[in-house]
């Protein structure tokens, strides 16, 4: 079973019983005059992987921070595992792992001491440090001083923080910041993993459009303090479309020889021909252009994912 | 869970440079008072290695142990309520300029908790410091060979050094809340120092008793008239400030946005 298959099941097992990890009800959160957030309403559903996408200042970690109740919505509830968060609530953070935007550790402490801090306030067995430890290979760094490690690996301590306890819902602000590719990939497999093997619920908020596309089951787009759109894996996909780029001596000319052969959807861009609904007969359309005496510089497949939707509905350029 | 949390607050001062920096800093009283005594005995011995021994001598300190155990008491007291200031100040505002206290604040621990847990940690840090700051006074006396040293001075020495520190302990909390609030080390130091410079304003003016900040410098002689003991109702006052300042630090902690 792959990673998909197995969120989707979680996904599916978690509709089954109407398990809901996340319940936000007309949430709001007011900053003087600005609304941060307005009027959310947002369901995560436990064991899936739920990416929450917007643009700096669209009101994620103002989100975030009210379902972990470090601040209070100036409207609105939220629940989490059932419980409803209140300022100074304890009930559902046994069960909750968090890191909100950036890492932070205590500075004098070696990795193992401050994940023995965490093991000690959430009463975990002493197992658990050397387990995290292991889960997010610190291995060769615990006994450091977190005040010496890199970006990169203070958000792996922030992780290992977040993991100690074996949370059932994961609440994850901007996870991958400051991480190498190497390092983005092992987090997105063990988030992967998290869902698929443990039944973690994972609440994921990112600017990266293409780790959320890649990790999330459902993703929920904010937009200037508003859910302005939820797509589940299927919509994900329905968005993603192909293009053909094809470079070539007379745009014109070979503009109309494909609409002659079929071809259907063709524009004209500053980079070349777009050929859209082609991705199957490019071998065709390159002999027809060479046939008919054309240069051909490129021919390379597009494909047009959730960046550009992204962009389209929060107002970017495309 | 307290002794958990307590274990954990403990945890966070390994390795801590400003435990050390504490010590380093309180130890420079008796050191200095030692100094003084010295210098008021020698005068001309200090005025060789180029020490005002002159106008030590027209201050009108004697180099007796009555005088000394006054000024150690002053170290305890004076000294004290701003170096408390900074431990608590530490102790708390660590979580905002290290940018820790967000995790401290979504787990299964009552948010109280950790407030008790650091004024814990202040108070045995604190009676650490003046132990050992009553140790190095009464070993600088004795090795300076003070005339009128009695069983009766040293135990009185010891009595007034730790209700002087007591009573400053009791005023913390209140510090406490001013770095969780100003979300760092510099807003409760700043505070701290404006009421000691508030306390010896009023120290002149016959409020001091009612002034949390000033019953202390009035009670170690360092403003004002010097009293023997600390007045009935200034215990009250005290009573109310260490109150106080634990409701405001908890209900800091439990209500106020941590947008950190």
């Amino acid at each position: 079973m792959n990673a998909a298959e197995g969120g989707a099941t979680a996904v599916a097992d978690a509709a089954a019983t109407g398990g809901v990890a996340i319940a936000a009800r007309r949430l709001e959160r007011r900053y003087g005059d600005v609304l941060a957030v307005e009027a959310l309403d947002l369901n995560v559903r436990r064991g899936e992987i739920y990416g929450f996408l917007g643009r700096n200042g669209a009101g994620k970690t103002t989100t975030i921070r009210m379902v972990l109740g470090l601040i209070r919505p100036s409207a609105g509830e939220v629940d989490v595992l059932g419980a409803r968060v209140k300022p100074g609530a304890t009930a559902p953070f046994a069960r909750v792992g968090y890191l909100v935007e950036s890492a932070t550790a205590y500075p004098n402490l070696t990795v193992r001491e401050n994940l023995e801090i965490q093991r000690r306030l959430t009463a975990t067995p002493h197992t658990a440090v050397g387990e995290a430890i292991a889960l997010l290979r610190l291995d060769g760094l615990a006994d450091r001083r977190a005040g010496v490690l890199s970006l990169g690996n203070k958000q792996r301590l922030s992780l290992a923080r977040a993991l100690l306890h074996h949370p059932d819902l994961l609440v994850l602000d901007e996870p991958t910041n400051a991480l190498d590719p190497a390092g983005i990939a092992e987090v997105r497999e063990l988030l992967r993993s998290l869902a698929r093997e443990r039944g973690v619920t994972v609440f994921v908020s990112s600017h990266i459009l293409g780790e959320v596309a890649q990790l999330a089951d459902r993703i929920g787009i904010m937009h200037e303090g508003r859910l302005i759109e939820e797509l589940d894996r299927e919509q994900l996909r329905a968005q993603e479309r192909l293009y053909v780029r094809v470079g070539v001596s007379d745009q014109a000319r070979a503009a109309t020889l494909l609409a002659a052969a079929g071809f259907a959807r063709i524009d004209q861009a500053g980079d070349g021909l777009r050929v859209h609904e082609a991705e199957g007969r490019v071998p065709e359309m390159a002999r027809l252009l060479v046939e008919a005496g054309l240069d051909l510089t490129e021919l390379t497949t597009v494909r047009e994912d959730l960046e550009r939707h992204f962009l389209r509905i929060t107002g970017g350029a495309a | 869970m307290f002794a958990q949390v307590l274990a954990a607050e403990f945890l966070k001062l390994r390795r801590s440079k400003v435990t050390w920096f504490s010590l380093a800093a309180l130890s420079l009283g008796p050191l200095a008072i030692a100094l003084m005594m010295w210098i008021v005995r020698e005068p001309g011995r200090a005025a060789k290695l180029g020490l005002l021994g002159t106008k030590a001598n027209l201050s009108g300190l004697t180099a007796t142990w009555p005088a000394y155990s006054s000024m150690l008491t002053m170290v305890v007291g004076f000294g004290g309520m701003l170096l408390l200031a900074f431990v608590v100040a530490f102790v708390f505002g660590r979580e905002y300029t290290e940018g820790t206290a967000k995790n401290l604040l979504a787990l299964p621990v009552g948010r109280h908790w950790f407030a008790l847990a650091k004024l814990v940690v202040a108070a045995v840090w604190w009676a650490a410091l003046v132990a050992a700051v009553l140790v190095e006074g009464f070993a600088l006396g004795a090795l300076l060979r003070l005339p009128g040293f009695s069983a009766s001075l040293a135990a009185s020495t010891v009595r007034d050094a730790l209700l002087a520190a007591t009573v400053a302990y009791l005023l913390v909390p209140v510090v406490a809340w001013i770095a969780m609030l100003g979300r760092g080390y510099l807003p409760p130091l700043g505070f701290a120092l404006a009421m000691l410079m508030l306390g010896d304003v009023l120290g002149h003016t016959g409020w001091a008793p009612w002034f949390p900040w000033a019953i202390v410098p009035q009670f170690i002689g360092a403003i004002g008239k010097p009293a023997t003991t600390i007045a009935p109702v200034s215990f009250v006052v005290i009573a109310l400030t260490f109150a106080g300042g634990i409701a405001a630090t908890i209900a800091q902690l439990r209500w106020a946005d941590n947008a950190q």
